[in-house]
């Protein structure tokens, strides 16, 4: 079975914008993320099971509003309440996921193949995202993660660094072709490279 | 723009959020007799209050959790909010 990425017809490699004269991290740099491993995760409500208890890839589930927990290899993104959002390049891992969230206690979801996913790296990283989202940027820090919205499209954003900006953007499947379009088409005044 | 505390995310747009009604408004209890008239107050019937009002929105594009929020319907004004769960005091 061929899988096509979420944005195979939308993403072409090269420079674009006003990319002349731009080097380094002047210039953005904007790639497609696939072979992920998406998994939401929901405590339920009656679940008495304490969080900390959890571990995951050797993470634990923290219900910390914005916050990340990470390695090398995977992110548990905060997305609510008893809600996260794990992220991980290692695709066993929803194996080890199943036998540590116990039914009873957790609903366990794979998102892999429903999200699209953008990274994007460069020092006028923020300018690009604030110009679509209602989000303050200036606040958000190394390793936390927000939802909201870019151009009326609910997404969500990790911020892997700050030196230089980099982040990579969440959004449903059938929304990510629009949502590449508007990042895309905020990047043109910066300029930006595809990879 | 407007900008709503949410007792879990922090300050956010109102973009974000969803207006869902007064947050006054109980359910009748389980159990008990009701008239048509207290469905139809519960169900239908709403006062369009001027001045600070509980309200439920949900941050719907954020944590996707209910909040209730104590805006002013003149001013615009958001004075407090709490989590869904926690009593109007």
């Amino acid at each position: 079975m061929s899988l096509i990425s979420a944005l195979a017809n939308v993403h072409h490699q090269g420079q674009f914008g006003d990319f002349e004269d731009k080097k380094g991290d002047d210039l953005l740099k904007i790639s497609e993320k696939k072979n992920l491993l998406i998994v939401q995760i929901v405590q339920f409500k009656n679940s008495n099971i304490p969080i900390e208890s959890i571990d995951i890839d050797g993470l634990k589930l923290k219900d910390t509003p914005l916050n990340v927990s990470f390695n090398d290899n995977t992110r548990i993104l905060w997305n609510g309440p008893k809600n996260w959002l794990l992220v991980s390049s290692k695709k066993d891992l929803i194996n080890d996921i199943s036998s540590t969230c116990k039914e009873i206690d957790f609903a366990i979801t794979d998102l892999s193949h429903s999200r699209a996913v953008i990274d994007i790296e460069g020092n006028y990283l923020i300018e690009v995202l604030k110009k679509g989202s209602p989000f303050n940027f200036d606040e958000l820090k190394k390793n936390n993660s927000i939802n909201s919205l870019y151009n009326n499209i609910a997404f969500t954003v990790d911020l892997l660094n700050d030196k230089p900006f980099k982040v990579r953007l969440f959004t449903l499947r059938s929304f990510g072709e629009s949502l590449y379009h508007s990042i895309t088409d905020a990047s043109l005044e910066f300029g930006y490279e595809n990879k | 723009m407007l900008h709503i505390k949410c007792p879990h995310c922090g300050m956010r747009s109102q973009n974000e959020f969803s207006y869902g009604g007064d947050a006054t408004v109980k359910r009748p209890e389980l159990g008990k007799e009701i008239s048509d008239q207290d469905w139809d107050n519960f169900v239908y019937n709403r006062k369009s209050l001027r001045g600070k009002h509980w309200e439920l929105w949900q941050h719907l594009s954020g944590c996707r959790q209910w909040i209730k929020v104590q805006r002013d319907t003149a001013t615009h004004e958001i004075f407090k909010t709490l989590k869904a769960n926690e009593e109007i005091s």
